[in-house]
């Protein structure tokens, strides 16, 4: 297969096709979130996307695909993920055997945008294959195969973890880390996450005020018997509740305070403290 | 009847979800007979509130705790001064005090609405013919909250009229002063009788407002002898109290066995010296603290199997999460002779080889086996002075808790088999650092281990660097695949001889910077509520938890750690 085999209007290879972000994405950008990515981009620096849960780490890599109109292959990392997951394996068929690649191969060799979301849920050992398609080589060894994919020049690679997972066992390498350039994620300030809220819930900029009202709330117990706060995501649901006709208290105990936790004196301090934003 | 003790924690984590800072909590002791007139008192950064409320048919014990904590807060947060009493007579005291409770109400409203339900069914005052000014300031609270509420009195519409003409100047405390001193003395020209000394603030959320006022000269006495308020005499605190502890003397007498000469003195190893980082100078101190390791005291093992006891449940609960933490890491062992499931990838290679005419490896099955745990962990713990305190409401302290969940956290290790040591550390100027060890990586955690931890005692200050430094050369000396140094401490590095905080924070950075460095992590369990400040600094952004109630710690520690090795 030859990367230059290339047709169609946006000029992107059919094996990727299916990955082409369809519709504009919903984003409202933040910061200069969209400047310093457009110019990573353009420098084919690799990313890393920190932020807690909920925050919306994986929207702006939707978005950003979209805005540059590259492919985008997204894979969920989880710890029983081998290599071979990542570049791709043997297979049979009727007249032997056939290499299938895997997503992050496919997303070199065509040209795509390849975001491994979660990266420490992957073992370090996974992880080290990314490295040569991280420096100035960009390449990917195929082992098994025994082929050196040089990477498309379109080709980029996004990783995302968030920093606030507790577990001292599973961290990024410093090997890992020093590769890539890092955009920090948060919730974002009040006015615009209201308006994110009230846009993707359907509810109306009082309700999504009140909403984030309680998410700051919660915010303020992060490390103080809550391990995060609300994040906008379920702000969000909560919303969308309300906006199906549920009376916002209820909403608000289905979508927001039962999910996040089940410390009952939490709950209890919770649900007050949500009668007080209402 | 709803006690103050069962709802603490509740009130405590409202506040802070409402304003984002802590703000202390306790309780007074009930005076006789004085029921229904008592009155949450604020006192510094303390919200002193009854021993117990009663619950009534229209709302529970807990509705009254809620309102009373969401309006002292109120004024925590927006009476930014206390106002002074010279040249003011009674009836203004409480005119203004009223007004200054409508100020901040209104205030609170802003940023939360839904605290007008909490408060308004308190507000149940109507015009009863009755002329006492009592009556009449009960009759404006009312009408200062509620907007739509109407009150012919001329005085206290007059005064409705110029609060809600004012809006624009709520945000200035200085306002309720110069509208009280203005309507109190129109009420003393309506010649109301009252008595001060008598006067209960209605409704009966509300403090006494006490802690708005500065007395001057004779602050203390009448603090000492409040008279208005219920809670008369009877207002001492009863958490910190000598006398409470005496009613646990069962619980304690180990504790006060192990006074601060049990630190022994004897020493056993050579001195150990070590740098210090000094962030003025930018670099290290050479040989700076001399650290010795002493012989910890023994006291009585049972001790601290009376805790297990005395804990029954919750060890059984961390009983079956270790059983959990056992079996539930499955991983899949791949290339296999034999198992439960043909390995697709050794399949396809077998396959090949065989159809390129090469023997197959016969090794083509997946098999699921269980992840090794290949962990050694340091429990670190502060043994100065401060864990000494009482815990408000728990009717013991620090470092009784500490003990006790640090009986908890190695009982759970030990089942878990995972290797552990538990050492402690308190300091006295950089030439003396103590540090002793109570269990070792190599004992076993039996008698003499559990005697040397119901032996641990408080004393001295905290050089936190050094202690990290010092347990990460013990770290550094085991084989294992991953080190933990789990830090509980219950305040910031401090020492005598070092007068500038920021010094020992940033050399404690440096000492978990260091042992990052030799590949061990560093998490720090703090008892401190207000160590936000200062604990993202020293250990990282991820590595700590500041605990929101100390009562829970032996709760607490045994699942923090089984998360954080999860």
């Amino acid at each position: 297969m030859n990367p230059k085999d290339t047709h169609g209007a946006a000029g992107t290879h059919s094996a990727v096709r299916q990955y082409v972000v369809g519709r504009k994405p919903y984003y409202r950008p933040v910061a200069d979130e969209v400047r310093l990515y457009e110019a990573a981009y353009a420098a084919r620096l690799p990313m890393m996307l920190k932020g807690p849960t909920g925050c919306g780490k994986t929207r702006f890599i939707e978005y950003m695909a979209w805005k540059l109109g590259k492919p985008l292959v997204t894979l969920a990392c989880n710890e029983d993920m081998t290599a071979a997951d990542l570049v791709g394996r043997y297979l049979l068929d009727a007249d032997g055997t056939r290499w299938m690649d895997g997503p992050l191969t496919l997303a070199a060799r065509f040209g795509a945008i390849c975001y491994l979301d979660e990266i420490v849920e992957a073992r370090q050992d996974t992880t080290v294959v990314i490295h040569p398609l991280t420096d100035a080589r960009r390449v990917l060894p195929l082992e098994r195969k025994n082929e050196l994919v040089h990477a498309h020049p379109d080709f980029q690679l996004a990783i995302s973890w968030n920093p606030g997972y507790q577990s001292v066992l599973k961290d990024l390498k410093q090997s890992t880390r020093q590769r890539f350039g890092a955009l920090d994620f948060s919730y974002p300030p009040r006015e615009i996450e209201i308006e994110i809220v009230a846009h993707e819930s359907g509810v109306d900029l009082q309700s999504a005020g009140r909403l984030v009202s309680i998410a700051e709330r919660s915010r303020n117990l992060k490390g103080h018997g809550l391990e995060e706060g609300m994040s906008t995501r379920m702000l969000i649901h909560a919303g969308a509740l309300i906006a199906q006709g549920i009376e916002p208290m209820t909403a608000c105990e289905v979508a927001l305070i039962r999910p996040i936790t089940d410390d009952a004196d939490m709950r209890d301090a919770l649900a007050a403290a949500a009668h007080a934003c209402f | 009847m709803t006690s103050f003790f069962e709802v603490e924690r509740r009130l405590s984590l409202y506040l802070r979800a409402l304003w984002g800072r802590d703000i202390k909590l306790d309780a007074f002791a009930d005076s006789q007979g004085a029921h229904a007139h008592r009155r949450s008192t604020i006192a510094g950064d303390f919200i002193s509130l009854p021993q117990s409320w009663a619950d009534s048919a229209d709302r529970s014990g807990l509705a009254l705790y809620r309102a009373a904590v969401a309006h002292a807060s109120a004024h925590l947060m927006f009476t930014t001064r206390r106002f002074p009493t010279d040249g003011l007579d009674p009836l203004q005291v409480a005119t203004v005090s009223t007004i200054e409770d409508a100020r901040v109400e209104a205030r609170a409203l802003r940023a939360f609405p839904g605290l007008r339900g909490l408060w308004g069914p308190f507000h149940a005052t109507e015009p009863d013919g009755s002329v006492t000014a009592a009556a009449l300031l009960a009759r404006l609270a009312r009408v200062l909250f509620e907007e739509n509420y109407r009150d012919d009195h001329p005085w206290v519409a007059k005064a409705r009229r110029l609060f809600l003409g004012q809006q624009d100047r709520w945000e200035d405390p200085s306002l309720s002063l110069t509208l009280g001193s203005l309507l109190g003395k129109d009420l003393r020209q309506l010649r109301a009788p009252f008595d001060f000394g008598t006067w209960v603030v209605e409704p009966a959320y509300r403090d006494d407002n006490l802690g708005i006022w500065d007395f001057g000269a004779d602050d203390e006495v009448i603090r000492q002898g409040a008279r208005h308020s219920g809670s008369e005499g009877g207002r001492a605190r009863i958490t910190p109290g000598p006398g409470v502890a005496a009613g646990e003397a069962g619980q304690s007498t180990v504790l006060t066995a192990a006074g601060p000469e049990a630190w022994s003195t004897e020493l056993l190893s050579p001195p150990v010296r070590y740098d210090e980082w000094d962030y003025l100078i930018g670099r290290e101190r050479p040989t700076w603290c001399t650290l010795q390791e002493c012989a910890a005291a023994q006291g009585d093992h049972h001790h601290i199997d009376q805790v297990l006891e005395r804990n029954r449940d919750l060890v059984n609960r961390v009983k079956q999460l270790v059983r959990a933490l056992q079996v539930q890491r499955p991983i899949r062992l791949r290339k296999r002779i034999d198992g439960d499931r043909l390995d697709l990838d050794a399949s396809i290679d077998a396959t090949i080889d065989i159809r390129a005419g090469q023997r197959p490896d016969p090794r083509v099955h997946v098999t699921i086996g269980r992840r090794q745990r290949d962990l050694a962990v340091l429990v670190l713990l502060d043994l100065s002075q401060s864990t000494n305190d009482r815990v408000p409401g728990a009717g013991t302290t620090v470092l009784e808790l500490a003990r006790e969940a640090t009986a908890l956290l190695a009982d759970a290790m030990d089942r878990i088999g995972d290797s552990f040591a538990i050492h402690g550390f308190s300091s006295n100027g950089r030439h003396e650092v103590r540090y002793c060890r109570f269990k070792d990586f190599d004992h076993p955690y039996g008698e003499l281990a559990k005697s040397l931890l119901a032996g641990m005692s408080g004393q001295l200050s905290t050089r936190m660097g050094t202690a990290l430094r010092h347990a990460g050369r013990c770290l550094n000396e085991r084989r294992a695949h991953k080190k933990l140094v789990l830090l509980i401490t219950d305040g910031e590095p401090s020492d005598i001889d070092v007068h500038d905080n920021r010094y020992l924070v940033l050399d404690a950075k440096k000492a978990v910077e260091n042992n990052s460095r030799l590949g061990i992590h560093t998490y720090c369990l703090s008892l401190d509520p207000k160590a936000d400040r200062y604990v993202s600094r020293i250990f990282g952004q991820r590595n700590w938890t500041v605990i929101d109630h100390l009562r829970r710690l032996p709760e607490v520690l045994p699942l923090l750690y089984m998360r954080l090795t999860h």
